[in-house]
Protein backbone atom coordinates (compact mmCIF):
# COMPACT_ATOMS: atom_id res chain seq x y z
CA UNK A 1 0.00 0.00 0.00
CA UNK A 2 1.48 3.60 -0.80
CA UNK A 3 0.74 5.27 2.41
CA UNK A 4 2.69 2.58 4.01
CA UNK A 5 4.93 2.26 1.29
CA UNK A 6 5.59 5.94 1.47
CA UNK A 7 5.72 6.24 5.27
CA UNK A 8 8.74 2.85 5.15
CA UNK A 9 10.82 4.80 2.70
CA UNK A 10 10.59 8.21 4.97
CA UNK A 11 13.24 8.95 7.40
CA UNK A 12 10.77 10.10 9.83
CA UNK A 13 10.66 7.09 11.78
CA UNK A 14 14.09 5.75 11.71
CA UNK A 15 15.23 9.07 12.94
CA UNK A 16 15.12 9.62 16.53
CA UNK A 17 15.77 13.64 15.81
CA UNK A 18 12.77 16.02 15.86
CA UNK A 19 11.03 16.39 12.75
CA UNK A 20 10.17 19.74 13.37
CA UNK A 21 12.04 22.08 16.00
CA UNK A 22 10.90 25.66 16.61
CA UNK A 23 12.25 27.96 19.20
CA UNK A 24 12.07 31.51 20.27
CA UNK A 25 9.32 32.25 16.94
CA UNK A 26 8.40 35.74 16.38
CA UNK A 27 6.12 36.90 13.49
CA UNK A 28 4.23 40.03 12.76
CA UNK A 29 2.00 41.58 10.42
CA UNK A 30 2.88 45.36 9.54
CA UNK A 31 3.26 45.95 13.52
CA UNK A 32 0.73 43.39 14.95
CA UNK A 33 2.56 40.34 16.44
CA UNK A 34 0.67 37.41 16.13
CA UNK A 35 3.48 34.86 16.82
CA UNK A 36 5.35 36.23 19.87
CA UNK A 37 8.36 34.04 21.34
CA UNK A 38 6.62 30.71 20.00
CA UNK A 39 9.06 26.93 20.62
CA UNK A 40 7.35 24.38 19.16
CA UNK A 41 8.67 20.70 18.54
CA UNK A 42 7.13 17.59 16.24
CA UNK A 43 8.58 14.02 17.04
CA UNK A 44 9.23 11.52 13.98
CA UNK A 45 5.84 9.67 13.41
CA UNK A 46 3.80 11.87 15.69
CA UNK A 47 0.57 14.20 15.04
CA UNK A 48 0.44 17.23 16.81
CA UNK A 49 -2.96 19.55 15.99
CA UNK A 50 -3.08 23.21 16.52
CA UNK A 51 -6.58 24.50 18.27
CA UNK A 52 -6.97 27.89 18.86
CA UNK A 53 -9.23 30.73 17.82
CA UNK A 54 -9.50 32.20 14.54
CA UNK A 55 -6.31 34.99 14.50
CA UNK A 56 -4.74 33.16 16.97
CA UNK A 57 -1.52 32.49 15.10
CA UNK A 58 -2.17 28.37 14.54
CA UNK A 59 -1.81 28.87 10.17
CA UNK A 60 0.68 31.45 10.90
CA UNK A 61 3.01 28.93 12.60
CA UNK A 62 1.94 26.13 10.10
CA UNK A 63 3.26 28.34 7.35
CA UNK A 64 6.13 29.30 8.67
CA UNK A 65 7.38 25.69 8.85
CA UNK A 66 7.53 24.97 5.33
CA UNK A 67 8.64 28.85 5.30
CA UNK A 68 5.72 29.94 3.03
CA UNK A 69 5.78 32.95 5.87
CA UNK A 70 9.11 34.21 6.98
CA UNK A 71 9.18 34.99 10.78
CA UNK A 72 10.93 37.69 11.85
CA UNK A 73 13.19 35.95 14.04
CA UNK A 74 13.77 32.58 15.69
CA UNK A 75 15.00 29.57 14.71
CA UNK A 76 13.65 26.19 12.90
CA UNK A 77 15.19 23.08 12.25
CA UNK A 78 13.42 20.42 10.06
CA UNK A 79 15.03 17.07 10.87
CA UNK A 80 18.30 18.34 12.62
CA UNK A 81 18.69 20.91 9.66
CA UNK A 82 18.90 24.21 10.55
CA UNK A 83 16.31 26.07 8.16
CA UNK A 84 15.87 29.09 9.42
CA UNK A 85 18.04 31.18 12.11
CA UNK A 86 18.49 34.25 13.65
CA UNK A 87 16.10 36.50 11.12
CA UNK A 88 17.46 34.88 8.22
CA UNK A 89 16.55 32.03 5.91
CA UNK A 90 19.81 29.11 6.03
CA UNK A 91 18.32 26.59 3.98
CA UNK A 92 20.02 26.84 0.88
CA UNK A 93 17.83 25.14 -1.44
CA UNK A 94 14.01 26.07 -0.36
CA UNK A 95 12.78 23.98 -3.58
CA UNK A 96 13.96 20.73 -2.16
CA UNK A 97 12.95 21.54 1.79
CA UNK A 98 9.81 22.02 0.44
CA UNK A 99 9.40 18.73 -1.05
CA UNK A 100 9.93 16.55 2.09
CA UNK A 101 7.15 19.01 3.95
CA UNK A 102 3.63 18.19 1.98
CA UNK A 103 0.84 20.60 2.50
CA UNK A 104 -2.65 20.66 2.04
CA UNK A 105 -4.48 24.02 1.83
CA UNK A 106 -8.19 25.19 3.64
CA UNK A 107 -9.38 26.20 -0.13
CA UNK A 108 -7.70 22.79 -1.48
CA UNK A 109 -5.59 24.92 -4.47
CA UNK A 110 -5.57 22.18 -7.02
CA UNK A 111 -4.51 23.30 -10.25
CA UNK A 112 -7.86 23.65 -12.06
CA UNK A 113 -6.69 23.40 -15.59
CA UNK A 114 -5.42 19.84 -15.01
CA UNK A 115 -7.34 16.32 -14.25
CA UNK A 116 -6.95 15.31 -10.67
CA UNK A 117 -4.27 12.84 -11.87
CA UNK A 118 -2.49 15.07 -13.83
CA UNK A 119 -2.93 17.41 -10.30
CA UNK A 120 -1.09 14.37 -8.33
CA UNK A 121 1.74 13.97 -11.09
CA UNK A 122 2.99 17.64 -11.93
CA UNK A 123 5.53 18.15 -8.78
CA UNK A 124 6.63 14.50 -9.35
CA UNK A 125 7.40 15.28 -13.03
CA UNK A 126 8.44 18.84 -12.69
CA UNK A 127 10.32 18.66 -9.13
CA UNK A 128 11.85 15.46 -8.43
CA UNK A 129 12.04 14.65 -12.40
CA UNK A 130 10.12 11.32 -12.01
CA UNK A 131 9.40 9.71 -15.59
CA UNK A 132 5.98 10.33 -16.52
CA UNK A 133 5.27 6.51 -16.58
CA UNK A 134 6.54 5.97 -13.08
CA UNK A 135 4.42 8.95 -11.87
CA UNK A 136 1.29 7.97 -13.68
CA UNK A 137 1.55 4.74 -11.80
CA UNK A 138 1.73 6.82 -8.35
CA UNK A 139 -0.30 9.27 -8.74
CA UNK A 140 -3.38 6.78 -10.01
CA UNK A 141 -1.76 4.70 -6.39
CA UNK A 142 -2.45 7.47 -4.58
CA UNK A 143 -5.80 8.16 -6.00
CA UNK A 144 -7.01 4.94 -5.34
CA UNK A 145 -5.75 5.21 -2.16
CA UNK A 146 -7.81 8.80 -1.35
CA UNK A 147 -11.03 6.43 -2.85
CA UNK A 148 -10.83 8.41 -6.30
CA UNK A 149 -9.75 6.02 -8.97
CA UNK A 150 -12.91 6.74 -10.57
CA UNK A 151 -12.26 10.47 -10.37
CA UNK A 152 -8.54 10.14 -12.25
CA UNK A 153 -9.60 11.89 -14.88
CA UNK A 154 -12.03 14.79 -13.46
CA UNK A 155 -11.22 18.16 -13.28
CA UNK A 156 -11.81 20.36 -10.08
CA UNK A 157 -14.58 22.37 -10.91
CA UNK A 158 -16.31 18.82 -11.81
CA UNK A 159 -15.95 17.04 -8.33
CA UNK A 160 -17.03 18.16 -4.79
CA UNK A 161 -15.27 19.75 -2.08
CA UNK A 162 -13.99 16.53 -0.36
CA UNK A 163 -13.09 14.79 -3.61
CA UNK A 164 -10.78 17.96 -4.48
CA UNK A 165 -9.36 17.57 -0.91
CA UNK A 166 -8.41 13.77 -1.76
CA UNK A 167 -7.02 15.13 -4.41
CA UNK A 168 -4.79 17.44 -2.67
CA UNK A 169 -4.11 15.01 -0.18
CA UNK A 170 -2.55 12.08 -2.91
CA UNK A 171 -0.94 15.44 -4.47
CA UNK A 172 1.18 16.17 -1.19
CA UNK A 173 1.86 12.60 -0.11
CA UNK A 174 3.15 11.93 -4.12
CA UNK A 175 6.45 13.68 -3.46
CA UNK A 176 7.09 11.09 -0.52
CA UNK A 177 7.30 13.70 2.17
CA UNK A 178 8.58 13.10 5.76
CA UNK A 179 5.65 15.29 7.20
CA UNK A 180 2.69 17.04 5.99
CA UNK A 181 1.11 19.87 7.25
CA UNK A 182 -2.51 20.62 6.75
CA UNK A 183 -4.45 23.79 7.27
CA UNK A 184 -7.62 24.00 8.48
CA UNK A 185 -8.03 21.12 5.75
CA UNK A 186 -11.94 20.42 6.58
CA UNK A 187 -13.21 24.06 7.24
CA UNK A 188 -14.44 24.31 3.60
CA UNK A 189 -16.10 21.33 3.87
CA UNK A 190 -19.88 20.17 4.49
CA UNK A 191 -19.93 17.26 6.71
CA UNK A 192 -20.15 14.02 4.57
CA UNK A 193 -17.03 15.64 2.81
CA UNK A 194 -15.62 16.06 6.26
CA UNK A 195 -15.92 12.54 7.41
CA UNK A 196 -14.34 11.33 3.96
CA UNK A 197 -11.35 13.94 4.36
CA UNK A 198 -11.10 12.59 7.91
CA UNK A 199 -11.40 8.95 6.76
CA UNK A 200 -8.55 9.44 4.90
CA UNK A 201 -6.46 11.36 7.59
CA UNK A 202 -6.99 8.74 10.11
CA UNK A 203 -5.55 6.12 7.93
CA UNK A 204 -2.64 7.98 7.19
CA UNK A 205 -2.23 8.76 10.84
CA UNK A 206 -2.31 5.12 11.63
CA UNK A 207 0.74 4.43 8.49
CA UNK A 208 2.63 6.48 11.06
CA UNK A 209 2.82 9.35 8.70
CA UNK A 210 4.25 12.77 11.05
CA UNK A 211 1.46 15.82 10.40
CA UNK A 212 0.98 18.72 11.57
CA UNK A 213 -3.04 19.99 11.95
CA UNK A 214 -4.67 23.06 12.20
CA UNK A 215 -8.41 22.45 13.13
CA UNK A 216 -11.67 23.57 14.64
CA UNK A 217 -12.76 19.35 14.39
CA UNK A 218 -11.74 18.99 18.31
CA UNK A 219 -13.32 15.76 18.51
CA UNK A 220 -11.40 14.68 15.61
CA UNK A 221 -8.21 16.03 17.00
CA UNK A 222 -9.02 14.55 20.56
CA UNK A 223 -9.15 11.43 18.81
CA UNK A 224 -5.82 11.19 16.47
CA UNK A 225 -3.02 13.82 18.19
CA UNK A 226 -0.29 12.49 19.61
CA UNK A 227 -0.36 16.22 21.18
CA UNK A 228 -2.53 18.94 21.15
CA UNK A 229 -1.26 22.93 21.13
CA UNK A 230 -3.50 25.22 22.35
CA UNK A 231 -2.75 28.70 20.60
CA UNK A 232 -3.84 32.11 21.73
CA UNK A 233 -3.09 35.74 20.97
CA UNK A 234 0.29 34.54 19.25
CA UNK A 235 1.65 32.48 22.50
CA UNK A 236 1.24 28.47 23.01
CA UNK A 237 -1.22 28.45 26.23
CA UNK A 238 -1.21 25.16 26.89
CA UNK A 239 0.15 21.74 25.12
CA UNK A 240 0.37 18.18 26.20
CA UNK A 241 -1.66 15.01 25.39
CA UNK A 242 -5.12 15.35 24.30
CA UNK A 243 -6.38 13.90 27.88
CA UNK A 244 -4.52 16.91 29.44
CA UNK A 245 -5.14 19.60 27.45
CA UNK A 246 -8.88 18.57 26.07
CA UNK A 247 -10.15 16.71 29.04
CA UNK A 248 -8.49 18.51 32.11
CA UNK A 249 -7.30 22.16 30.93
CA UNK A 250 -5.19 23.89 33.32
CA UNK A 251 -5.58 27.35 31.64
CA UNK A 252 -8.32 29.51 32.13
CA UNK A 253 -8.11 30.32 28.42
CA UNK A 254 -8.08 26.96 27.31
CA UNK A 255 -11.08 26.03 29.49
CA UNK A 256 -13.50 29.13 28.24
CA UNK A 257 -12.04 28.12 24.03
CA UNK A 258 -13.21 24.64 24.56
CA UNK A 259 -16.46 25.85 27.05
CA UNK A 260 -17.35 28.42 23.40
CA UNK A 261 -16.39 25.43 20.94
CA UNK A 262 -18.78 23.16 22.85
CA UNK A 263 -21.74 25.56 22.97
CA UNK A 264 -20.96 27.02 19.73
CA UNK A 265 -20.56 23.77 18.61
CA UNK B 1 -28.83 37.23 -69.79
CA UNK B 2 -27.12 38.83 -67.42
CA UNK B 3 -29.07 39.16 -64.77
CA UNK B 4 -27.52 41.41 -63.05
CA UNK B 5 -26.18 43.64 -65.77
CA UNK B 6 -23.30 45.96 -65.04
CA UNK B 7 -22.70 45.10 -61.86
CA UNK B 8 -19.28 42.97 -61.83
CA UNK B 9 -17.20 44.39 -64.74
CA UNK B 10 -14.08 44.33 -63.27
CA UNK B 11 -11.59 41.51 -65.13
CA UNK B 12 -11.34 39.77 -61.77
CA UNK B 13 -9.66 36.54 -63.29
CA UNK B 14 -6.80 38.91 -64.86
CA UNK B 15 -6.26 40.42 -60.75
CA UNK B 16 -6.75 37.35 -59.32
CA UNK B 17 -2.74 36.75 -58.97
CA UNK B 18 -2.69 40.25 -57.65
CA UNK B 19 -5.51 39.55 -54.78
CA UNK B 20 -4.05 36.53 -53.87
CA UNK B 21 -0.74 37.58 -53.73
CA UNK B 22 -2.11 40.98 -51.67
CA UNK B 23 -3.94 38.29 -49.65
CA UNK B 24 -1.18 36.22 -48.70
CA UNK B 25 0.86 39.63 -47.47
CA UNK B 26 -1.79 40.71 -45.31
CA UNK B 27 -1.83 37.17 -43.83
CA UNK B 28 2.06 37.42 -43.10
CA UNK B 29 1.99 40.77 -41.60
CA UNK B 30 -0.93 39.36 -39.79
CA UNK B 31 1.22 36.29 -38.66
CA UNK B 32 4.85 38.50 -38.11
CA UNK B 33 2.84 41.23 -35.95
CA UNK B 34 0.90 38.64 -33.92
CA UNK B 35 3.64 36.74 -32.94
CA UNK B 36 5.84 40.27 -32.18
CA UNK B 37 2.98 41.70 -30.40
CA UNK B 38 2.14 38.81 -27.97
CA UNK B 39 5.73 38.79 -26.58
CA UNK B 40 5.73 42.16 -26.26
CA UNK B 41 2.74 41.88 -24.67
CA UNK B 42 3.98 39.02 -22.38
CA UNK B 43 7.36 40.95 -21.55
CA UNK B 44 5.30 44.26 -20.88
CA UNK B 45 2.64 42.39 -19.01
CA UNK B 46 5.31 40.91 -16.04
CA UNK B 47 7.06 43.56 -15.96
CA UNK B 48 3.51 45.69 -15.24
CA UNK B 49 3.25 42.86 -12.14
CA UNK B 50 6.98 43.36 -11.25
CA UNK B 51 7.05 44.18 -7.62
CA UNK B 52 10.31 46.21 -8.41
CA UNK B 53 9.38 49.76 -9.24
CA UNK B 54 11.97 50.31 -11.69
CA UNK B 55 10.42 47.54 -13.95
CA UNK B 56 6.88 48.91 -13.01
CA UNK B 57 7.08 52.33 -14.43
CA UNK B 58 8.19 51.82 -18.15
CA UNK B 59 6.06 49.39 -18.80
CA UNK B 60 3.22 51.53 -17.21
CA UNK B 61 4.38 54.07 -19.56
CA UNK B 62 4.60 52.34 -22.92
CA UNK B 63 1.15 50.45 -22.42
CA UNK B 64 -0.24 53.85 -21.91
CA UNK B 65 1.47 55.67 -24.17
CA UNK B 66 0.87 53.50 -27.33
CA UNK B 67 -2.78 52.20 -26.48
CA UNK B 68 -3.70 56.24 -27.12
CA UNK B 69 -2.01 57.06 -30.20
CA UNK B 70 -4.10 55.84 -33.42
CA UNK B 71 -2.57 53.04 -35.44
CA UNK B 72 -1.99 55.44 -38.68
CA UNK B 73 0.11 57.75 -36.72
CA UNK B 74 2.55 54.93 -35.38
CA UNK B 75 2.88 53.53 -39.30
CA UNK B 76 3.76 57.11 -40.48
CA UNK B 77 5.92 57.54 -37.59
CA UNK B 78 8.14 53.64 -38.21
CA UNK B 79 8.07 54.48 -42.19
CA UNK B 80 8.39 57.75 -42.86
CA UNK B 81 9.64 59.72 -39.47
CA UNK B 82 12.26 57.37 -38.66
CA UNK B 83 13.52 57.65 -42.09
CA UNK B 84 14.11 61.12 -42.00
CA UNK B 85 16.01 60.32 -39.03
CA UNK B 86 18.45 58.21 -41.21
CA UNK B 87 16.50 54.89 -40.22
CA UNK B 88 15.53 53.40 -43.55
CA UNK B 89 12.88 50.67 -42.70
CA UNK B 90 11.06 49.02 -46.04
CA UNK B 91 7.52 48.90 -45.69
CA UNK B 92 7.55 44.97 -44.59
CA UNK B 93 9.58 46.82 -41.18
CA UNK B 94 7.65 49.24 -40.68
CA UNK B 95 4.58 47.54 -41.51
CA UNK B 96 4.89 45.21 -38.97
CA UNK B 97 7.10 46.81 -36.10
CA UNK B 98 4.01 49.07 -36.30
CA UNK B 99 1.53 46.28 -35.68
CA UNK B 100 4.16 45.30 -32.84
CA UNK B 101 4.08 48.34 -31.06
CA UNK B 102 0.58 48.86 -30.81
CA UNK B 103 -1.26 45.73 -30.32
CA UNK B 104 1.78 44.88 -27.85
CA UNK B 105 0.63 47.56 -26.21
CA UNK B 106 -3.04 46.02 -26.00
CA UNK B 107 -2.23 42.72 -25.12
CA UNK B 108 -0.02 43.72 -22.43
CA UNK B 109 -3.24 44.90 -21.25
CA UNK B 110 -4.87 41.44 -21.45
CA UNK B 111 -2.41 39.34 -20.63
CA UNK B 112 -1.40 41.59 -17.50
CA UNK B 113 -5.53 40.69 -16.57
CA UNK B 114 -5.01 37.36 -17.24
CA UNK B 115 -1.33 36.97 -14.76
CA UNK B 116 -3.71 38.54 -12.13
CA UNK B 117 -6.97 36.81 -12.51
CA UNK B 118 -4.82 33.27 -11.53
CA UNK B 119 -5.86 33.20 -7.76
CA UNK B 120 -2.73 33.67 -4.90
CA UNK B 121 -2.91 30.39 -3.78
CA UNK B 122 -2.10 28.59 -6.97
CA UNK B 123 1.34 30.25 -6.89
CA UNK B 124 1.08 28.96 -3.03
CA UNK B 125 0.34 25.65 -3.85
CA UNK B 126 3.08 25.88 -6.32
CA UNK B 127 5.67 26.72 -3.83
CA UNK B 128 4.64 24.72 -1.61
CA UNK B 129 5.06 21.42 -4.21
CA UNK B 130 8.58 22.40 -3.88
CA UNK B 131 8.86 23.70 -7.51
CA UNK B 132 10.70 26.72 -8.37
CA UNK B 133 9.79 30.06 -9.47
CA UNK B 134 10.27 29.39 -13.37
CA UNK B 135 8.43 26.32 -12.83
CA UNK B 136 5.53 27.44 -11.25
CA UNK B 137 4.97 29.89 -13.64
CA UNK B 138 5.15 27.94 -16.17
CA UNK B 139 3.40 25.16 -15.71
CA UNK B 140 0.92 26.37 -13.40
CA UNK B 141 0.44 30.02 -13.19
CA UNK B 142 0.99 30.39 -17.23
CA UNK B 143 -1.27 27.87 -18.49
CA UNK B 144 -4.01 29.48 -16.71
CA UNK B 145 -3.76 32.99 -17.51
CA UNK B 146 -3.53 31.59 -20.88
CA UNK B 147 -6.75 29.98 -20.95
CA UNK B 148 -7.96 33.53 -19.28
CA UNK B 149 -6.18 35.91 -22.09
CA UNK B 150 -7.77 33.44 -25.01
CA UNK B 151 -11.13 35.74 -25.31
CA UNK B 152 -9.54 39.11 -25.41
CA UNK B 153 -6.51 37.59 -27.56
CA UNK B 154 -8.27 36.06 -29.98
CA UNK B 155 -10.17 39.71 -30.72
CA UNK B 156 -7.30 41.49 -30.85
CA UNK B 157 -5.97 38.77 -33.52
CA UNK B 158 -8.47 39.16 -35.97
CA UNK B 159 -8.40 43.25 -35.23
CA UNK B 160 -4.88 43.13 -36.31
CA UNK B 161 -5.88 40.91 -39.17
CA UNK B 162 -8.24 43.69 -40.05
CA UNK B 163 -5.92 46.46 -39.54
CA UNK B 164 -3.18 45.34 -41.67
CA UNK B 165 -5.29 47.42 -44.04
CA UNK B 166 -4.23 50.47 -42.76
CA UNK B 167 -0.74 49.42 -44.34
CA UNK B 168 -1.83 50.71 -47.98
CA UNK B 169 -0.90 54.13 -46.54
CA UNK B 170 3.05 52.55 -46.77
CA UNK B 171 2.13 50.47 -50.39
CA UNK B 172 2.72 47.64 -48.09
CA UNK B 173 1.38 45.60 -51.45
CA UNK B 174 -1.37 43.45 -48.98
CA UNK B 175 -4.48 43.28 -50.07
CA UNK B 176 -5.97 47.03 -49.66
CA UNK B 177 -2.94 48.50 -51.24
CA UNK B 178 -3.92 45.79 -54.25
CA UNK B 179 -7.43 47.05 -53.54
CA UNK B 180 -6.60 50.47 -54.36
CA UNK B 181 -4.19 49.69 -57.67
CA UNK B 182 -7.32 47.73 -59.31
CA UNK B 183 -9.52 50.78 -58.28
CA UNK B 184 -7.64 53.27 -59.78
CA UNK B 185 -7.04 50.92 -63.05
CA UNK B 186 -10.66 50.43 -63.48
CA UNK B 187 -12.37 53.28 -61.78
CA UNK B 188 -14.59 50.73 -60.13
CA UNK B 189 -14.47 51.74 -56.30
CA UNK B 190 -18.01 50.45 -55.16
CA UNK B 191 -17.10 47.09 -57.00
CA UNK B 192 -13.56 46.47 -56.60
CA UNK B 193 -13.89 47.72 -52.36
CA UNK B 194 -17.29 45.74 -52.07
CA UNK B 195 -15.31 42.47 -53.25
CA UNK B 196 -12.16 43.68 -51.02
CA UNK B 197 -14.26 43.67 -48.00
CA UNK B 198 -15.94 40.34 -49.13
CA UNK B 199 -12.26 38.64 -49.40
CA UNK B 200 -11.92 40.13 -45.53
CA UNK B 201 -14.73 39.05 -44.23
CA UNK B 202 -14.34 35.21 -45.32
CA UNK B 203 -10.65 35.34 -44.17
CA UNK B 204 -11.91 37.15 -40.95
CA UNK B 205 -15.04 35.15 -40.10
CA UNK B 206 -13.68 31.28 -39.36
CA UNK B 207 -11.31 32.78 -37.99
CA UNK B 208 -13.45 34.36 -35.39
CA UNK B 209 -15.28 30.72 -35.23
CA UNK B 210 -11.93 29.13 -35.27
CA UNK B 211 -10.55 31.29 -31.90
CA UNK B 212 -13.96 30.51 -30.35
CA UNK B 213 -14.08 27.00 -30.77
CA UNK B 214 -10.80 26.62 -29.25
CA UNK B 215 -12.01 28.92 -26.56
CA UNK B 216 -14.59 26.28 -25.77
CA UNK B 217 -12.63 23.20 -26.15
CA UNK B 218 -9.89 24.74 -24.15
CA UNK B 219 -12.47 25.51 -21.32
CA UNK B 220 -13.51 21.87 -21.33
CA UNK B 221 -10.00 21.25 -20.03
CA UNK B 222 -8.93 19.50 -24.10
CA UNK B 223 -4.85 19.25 -24.18
CA UNK B 224 -3.28 22.11 -26.02
CA UNK B 225 0.17 19.80 -26.45
CA UNK B 226 0.67 16.88 -27.95
CA UNK B 227 2.78 15.84 -25.12
CA UNK B 228 -0.11 16.40 -22.46
CA UNK B 229 -2.70 14.49 -25.15
CA UNK B 230 -0.35 11.30 -24.71
CA UNK B 231 -0.19 11.38 -20.82
CA UNK B 232 -3.78 11.82 -20.97
CA UNK B 233 -4.46 9.17 -23.43
CA UNK B 234 -2.08 6.70 -21.00
CA UNK B 235 -4.12 7.27 -18.10
CA UNK B 236 -7.09 6.48 -19.89
CA UNK B 237 -5.26 3.26 -21.06
CA UNK B 238 -4.26 2.50 -17.61
CA UNK B 239 -7.27 2.86 -15.99
CA UNK B 240 -9.29 0.66 -18.40
CA UNK B 241 -6.99 -1.66 -18.04
CA UNK B 242 -7.46 -1.71 -13.87
CA UNK B 243 -11.10 -1.94 -14.80
CA UNK B 244 -11.21 -5.67 -14.79
CA UNK B 245 -8.12 -6.42 -12.42
CA UNK B 246 -9.48 -3.59 -10.29
CA UNK B 247 -7.61 -0.97 -8.05
CA UNK B 248 -10.73 -0.83 -5.96
CA UNK B 249 -9.04 -4.07 -4.33
CA UNK B 250 -7.20 -1.27 -2.60
CA UNK B 251 -9.62 0.94 -1.88
CA UNK B 252 -10.83 1.69 1.63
Amino acid sequence: MTIGKIESEGSAVTSTLPVVEIRSLVKSFSGRTVLDNVDFTVKPGNIVSIIGRSGGGKTTLMRCINLLEKPDSGFITLQGEPVFSGDKTVCKDLAKLRQRVGMVFQRFYLFPHLTAVENVMLAQMKGLKIPEKKALETALELLAEVGLTHRALAFPEQMSGGEQQRVAIARALALGPSLLLFDEPTSALDPESTRDVLAVMRRLARSGMTMVIVTHEVPFAREISDKIVFIDGGHIIEQGHPSEVIDNPREDRTKAFLRSYKTDG
Amino acid sequence: MNPAPGLFQVPWQDYLPALVDGLLKSLGYTAAGFVGAAAVGLAVALLRISSRRLLRIPAAIYTELFKNVPLLAIIFITYFGLASVGLRLDAFQAGTLSLVIFYGAYLSEIFRAALLGVHAGQQEAGQALGLGPVVTFTGIIFPQALRLALPGTGTMLVDLLKSTSLLVVISAAELMSQAQLIASETFRALEVYVVISAIYFVVCYPLSQLVLRLERRVQAGAPLSLRRYRRLAHARALLAAAETKPYSEVKP
